[in-house]
């Protein structure tokens, strides 16, 4: 047991001691048995008081510490490091939340808020004092990735990956690459096409014999943990014969005669079940769906050199370090009626408008009518007062200034109506709403309170709203063409994907980052990491960004072919295991099993034992032993126990 | 017993220098990326100009939308860097003439001197007490003084006293006084030849000079300040214990914040939107409100660009708050007799009438310019600027941290308008390229 | 003389490090008020909370044990809403066994944004113990 603890009990500039009398804390812990300094910090984190509790350590051969600040979560690593450097070993150290889980909690009161942080204290110091020296252990990782989703933010983050020496599993739901981005016609950044992008990333990826790219391909399980994931991966055959006559199968795309709306179109156009995503996609080899697909025998067997239904889904297992999910987002989907659409027959999505402009030339048409002039309806779907998505999308408000510019570049004289609550063209963007204006876009402004209503009556969109900017006065506008700007949600199938590699989301329901400023592409799975819009809206360039950013993550957690494992893991005690197989049935991670057990001078028998590289210190065995026979290193019943002694006993 | 964070990488009697990685600026997107760079195994040198790490973000109060204190999510990530085996920090350090060097780069760096000696210094602040010479405190925006012998701030990092030789009097008060002598006036700028394989730029921002919208009347009137210095007056750290207006000490209670000044304005040359001062305003608004209870607070602005994950959210919190929002861009701003100020505007929600709105302490919230010190690195080969002056995104869409400099990289606000997270993302990029790149060399 | 202070339960919370622990975290970082007199201490899942360390909290003088389980969000096993279940069930009678109304042993899902659900359980479960009177009036052998 530690005779020779010192503690620290941090102001935290205020945080803390503003609401907590942390001189009486550190007096009363004082006190305690085994504690033979107590001090009081500003900050217990900055360098400066580190490296005073580092020297504290070695003039005083103190053999435990506590340190009563903020959240372990913060700071758990930063003083079992300060542990280290004085010559402790690092879970020799305690931290005592008295931040968020007191001073914080209990602004209202500080008498009790003081009295409840001298318990927290005490009863981390009698923790303390039964804590053990332990070591970390390091296990072998595998040098791999696996990246869900080829957009554009999985497939740069795969170069980027092989660039700094990683192998990489790339999969892709879909037949084809390219996301979002693909459907995006000319981007707001460089007047680059979306499709030239997906273009350049995907001969980027062919060059690099690191990256396996697979199509059709869905994740249906993972086990094991950071280091070495097992991924298994089924994959939906193209029922194309490779290699085939690509004028034969022409012939058949254009007999075909199943047809189906087209989703990379957004529903505006039809395509046939036997289908490339866009002209120009890649892989190029056009796919079928085999669930929409009814041909005839005749037409199957006119083909049969090109079309075979018999193909089969494979499955692939893969074993990967690391895990980087970019899932991407899917378009707000605006409900029937909602503004009009689906209703009238001139109401799309800002989607919907991106496709038109590619699809048309010289005029921009709509269901046979020439468009002379748009009404864009802002926040679609985002900002919702009522409903789910409060959260603002982004990148909709520079899109649509964007395809409104594209629209007068392209198209001749159209004029747009913009009704907006605020224009969020933020950064550079903002000389794109500088010019829509300067060219002559109208802008309209809306209370949050008070949207637009779209009158369908006579199948046309009618736009009634008030402009706050000319004194609430009342428009009503009928235009050829009303765009509802809609932003991003979560893709359907991400929370599949998020329940396979227990990936939280948020309230907003993208996937969460463990720390929102801190660790922006990591979630509190070790291994697992988001980047892209599936963690939160974002434009192009911000999307790469946080792709590389995670694929530097995801590198350096695996480069080294190893990762060191905490040493938080159970033992089980050979003289009280009876062996009755109860903790072997209830791990989650099939990790114990039983074992000989022949000590010098008694009878043999079986027991429990743990493989220490996959035990992953959960506990969950540690209950169900009827002997009691398990711990869990760290949180042992000495340690627990004392605690709660330590926290009930009066002040 | 020695306070020195710094281990210099001297091979004793040389000045050449050998590091795999240069990164330049201590802020947090310097910090991220030399982390992500040392834990692949590369040695970094870290220079940074002011005598400390840490940059904005160490000065800061709070950081939205989470409301963490700012100095208690930056002390881990300076510890860290300063704490890191590969990474070589050289504080009060200037890099120069940064050119093509084979298939790596070299430079200059000159290391300032302290006029301190840092292997001796423990950061006691015995010298500042001693120092008879009072200035304006850079760290605190000039709300208040620090002497010229001095320890930058609580949370320097390395926390070593240094003199501002150019207002000390050589009085030798701080040196007689020094428990470790470590106080060495005959110190002087040290100058290094440097080799590295890459370069990261993350030299941060500046904060646009409020005095240059004259309208204001920052610089002339007194309860007219601006937002950094708000954020100082609200930070654990902060030089007074509550919130008070320079004029008379008193406890404001009816702020203005004026958003957007310096921003989408060509008036003052800044077309461009600053990105993060809506969300600062609604945060320190937010902290007003808890510090002055009694307080009104409202902002004035031409957009609320609330745009990035749980910002929405924490705009509704503020209105839901009380903090009032109106519309209208501020025209002008006059003084009256007691300090008070009365802000000119068009009240759009009201009929567009032409508005005087009087408040007892106004903000204005400040937007942020590129540090035009950087293309002064680059002499031989010049780095290409963006038409805002920022270091130019050569492949903005798919490698937005490469330069026009092949092996130079740029991380953070050096680039252009970004708030803490996306300057993390931005050194995670940066640092992704600059691995690869090494890998390729 | 024994004043007649008025009673504040006195709850021992067991949360889960990744999940329920944030979500505390979460209400102090919102400044969001419950009792002082709930006290926290964090295991790694909840489904590894050992029933007999329940009963020691109970017997020792906490007048209830609240659970802060993972819910589905446990990173460890998706089991965990039952094996918790199961724990706390077990517990339950052990702790009757004991002589100690097995209401004082409460359970509730704490996602790590969970922060007013939290606050509001603390709320709730001081009620109800306020109700059932302090452990010292139940009979139990110590």
């Amino acid at each position: 047991m530690k005779e020779k603890i010192g503690v620290y009990v941090c102001h935290c500039g205020g945080n803390i001691s503003d609401y907590v009398d942390v001189e009486k804390v550190r007096d009363v812990v004082a006190k305690e048995e085994g504690v033979i300094l107590s001090k009081t910090t500003m900050f217990a984190c900055a360098d400066s008081s580190q490296k005073e509790i580092v020297n504290d350590i070695k003039e005083n051969d103190l053999d435990a510490i506590v340190v009563a600040s903020c959240s372990p979560k913060l700071h758990l690593s930063t003083f079992r490091n300060v542990a280290g450097r004085g010559g402790l070993n690092p879970y020799n150290y305690v931290q005592a939340n008295i931040r968020e889980q007191c001073s914080w909690a209990h602004t209202d009161k500080p008498k009790e808020a003081t009295e409840k942080a001298i318990r927290i204290v005490r009863a981390s110091v009698r923790r303390v004092r039964y804590s053990e020296a332990l070591e970390s252990f390091t296990i072998s990782a595998a040098n791999i990735a696996l990246i869900i989703g080829a957009g554009v933010a999985g497939m740069r983050s795969a170069i980027s990956l092989a660039d700094m020496g990683t192998h990489v599993y790339l999969i892709e739901k879909n037949h084809f690459v390219g996301g979002r981005v693909a459907q995006m016609g000319e981007l707001f950044s460089t007047d680059e096409k979306g499709e030239e992008i997906i273009d350049k990333l995907y001969d980027e990826i062919k060059k690099r014999e690191k990256i396996k790219l697979f199509t059709g391909a869905e994740l249906v399980s993972v086990s094991g943990s950071v280091g070495n994931f097992k991924a298994e991966i089924t994959i939906r055959p193209r029922y194309i014969i490779p290699g085939c006559d690509m004028n034969k199968l022409k012939e058949a795309i254009a007999e075909c005669k199943t047809e189906m709306p087209d989703e990379f179109n957004f529903g505006l156009t039809q395509k046939k079940a036997i289908y490339k995503a866009y002209d120009n996609c890649k892989p190029e080899m056009p796919a079928i769906e085999k669930d929409t697909f009814n041909p005839d025998q005749e037409f199957l067997e006119k083909y049969k050199d090109c079309i075979d239904l018999e193909q089969k889904t494979e499955t692939l297992n893969v074993n990967t370090g690391t895990v980087i999910i970019s899932t991407g987002f899917d378009p707000y989907e605006p409900e029937d009626g909602e503004y009009g659409y689906k209703k009238a027959e001139n109401v799309i999505t800002l989607q919907q408008l991106k496709r038109l402009i590619e699809l048309s030339n010289g005029k921009l048409e709509y269901n046979n009518r020439e468009i002379k002039n748009i009404v864009y309806i802002y926040c679609v779907g985002s900002r919702q007062k009522d409903g789910e998505n409060k959260y603002c999308s982004r990148y909709c408000c520079t899109a649509a200034i964007h395809a409104a510019l594209l629209c007068r570049k392209k198209f001749d004289s159209i004029n747009g109506f913009h009704l907006y609550r605020d224009i969020r063209t933020y950064g550079k963007q903002e000389l794109l709403y500088e010019e829509a204006c300067k060219l002559g876009e109208i802008f309209f402004k809306f209370d949050d309170d008070d949207p637009p209503v779209v009158d369908t009556e006579n199948g046309k969109a009618s736009v009634k709203f008030r402009d706050i900017l000319t004194n609430n006065e009342e428009f009503e506008i009928e235009p050829d063409l009303v765009v509802l700007v809609t932003g991003m949600i979560p893709r359907s199938d991400s929370k599949d994907i998020g329940s396979i590699l227990k990936a939280p989301v948020g309230n907003d329901k993208f996937f969460n980052e463990v720390h929102p400023k801190l660790r922006p592409v990591e979630t509190v799975i070790d291994g697992v990491h988001i980047c892209g819009t599936c963690q939160a809206p974002k434009n192009i360039t911000e999307t790469v960004t946080s792709s590389l950013a995670a694929a530097a993550k995801a590198n350096s957690l695996i480069s080294r072919g190893e990762i060191e494992l905490e040493p938080i893991i159970i033992r089980v005690d050979p003289e009280a295991c009876e062996w009755c197989g109860k903790c072997a049935e209830i791990c989650p991670y099939n990790c114990i099993i039983e074992t000989d057990y022949n000590p010098e001078g008694s009878k043999g028998k079986t027991i429990a034992f743990v493989n220490k590289s996959v035990c992953k210190g959960c506990g969950i065995c540690t209950p169900v032993c009827p002997t009691d026979a398990i711990d869990l290193i760290g949180y042992t019943n000495s340690e627990i126990e004392s605690m709660i002694d330590g926290l009930i006993t009066e002040v | 017993m020695t306070n020195n964070s710094i281990d210099y990488p001297k091979q004793e009697g040389t000045n050449q220098l050998q590091y795999d990685v240069l990164v330049i600026g201590g802020g947090i997107a310097g910090q991220e990326a030399s982390l992500n760079l040392a834990n692949n195994g590369f040695k970094v040198l870290l220079v940074e100009k002011d005598l400390s790490i840490g940059g904005k973000m160490i000065q800061l109060s709070k950081v939205f939308p989470t409301l963490d204190c700012a100095a208690c999510i930056a002390t881990p990530k300076i510890s860290e860097t300063a704490r890191h085996p590969n990474i070589t920090i050289m504080t009060y350090s200037e890099v120069e003439d940064i050119k093509r060097n084979g298939n790596g780069l070299k430079a200059k760096v000159i290391e300032k001197p302290r006029y301190v000696k840092a292997d001796l210094c423990t950061g006691c602040p015995i010298c500042e007490e001693k120092c008879p010479v009072v200035v304006e405190d850079e760290y605190n925006y000039g709300l208040a003084g620090r002497k010229a012998a001095f320890i930058p701030f609580d949370l320097a990092s390395p926390r070593i006293a240094a003199i501002d030789i150019e207002n000390c009097t050589l009085c030798g008060a701080c040196e007689r006084a020094c428990p470790p002598n470590a106080i060495d006036f005959s110190m002087e700028k040290k100058e290094f030849d440097l080799s590295v394989k890459s370069v990261i730029i993350a030299t941060g921002f500046e904060l646009f000079p409020a005095e240059k919208k004259k309208e204001y009347g920052f610089g002339k009137f007194k309860n007219v300040i601006h937002s950094m210095q708000m954020d100082r007056l609200l930070a654990p750290t902060r030089p007074f214990n509550n919130v008070l207006r320079p004029s008379d000490g008193k406890m404001p209670d009816n702020i203005a914040y004026v958003l957007c000044t310096g921003s989408r304005d060509r008036s003052v040359g800044n077309p461009i939107c600053s990105q993060i001062c809506c969300m600062y305003s609604i945060k320190q608004a937010q902290l007003l409100l808890g510090a002055l209870p009694m307080a009104d607070v409202t902002i004035y602005y031409i957009d609320i660009r609330a745009f990035g994950k749980g910002f929405e959210e924490f705009y509704q919190q503020g209105k839901s708050m009380g903090v009032e929002f109106i519309k209208g861009k501020i025209a002008e701003i006059e003084e009256k007799g007691n300090g008070n100020l009365t802000l000119k505007y068009e009240d759009f929600e009201n009929g567009g009438k032409t508005v005087e709105a009087d408040h007892d302490l106004v903000v204005l919230s400040v937007g942020i310019l590129p540090n035009n010190e950087v293309s002064g690195l680059f002499k031989s080969e010049p780095l290409a600027l963006d038409i805002h002056q920022y270091v130019k995104q050569e492949d903005e869409l798919l490698s937005p941290a490469k330069t026009s400099i092949e092996g130079v990289f740029v991380a953070g606000t050096a680039s252009g308008p970004m708030d803490i997270p996306d300057s993390i993302l931005s050194a995670g990029a940066a640092s992704a390229e600059a691995t690869a790149f090494i890998r390729s060399l | 003389m024994e004043q007649e202070k008025e009673f504040v339960p006195k709850i021992l919370v067991f949360s889960s490090e990744k999940i329920s622990d944030p979500g505390i975290d979460l209400a102090g970082q919102q400044h969001i008020h419950y009792s002082p007199s709930a006290y926290t201490v964090c295991v790694p899942c909840t489904g590894g909370i050992k029933p007999r360390w329940i009963l020691r909290a109970l017997k020792k003088g906490f007048d209830g044990v609240f659970v802060a389980a993972d819910g589905t969000d446990c990173p460890f096993s998706p089991e965990c809403p039952d094996i918790t279940g199961k724990m706390v069930a077990n517990a339950q009678e052990i702790i009757k066994n004991e002589g100690i109304n097995p209401a004082r042993l409460k359970m509730g899902a704490i996602c790590s944004v969970c922060a007013t659900p939290f606050a509001n359980h603390m709320k709730n479960f001081s009620k109800q113990l306020s109700e059932l009177g302090s452990i010292q009036s139940e009979n139990y052998k110590d």
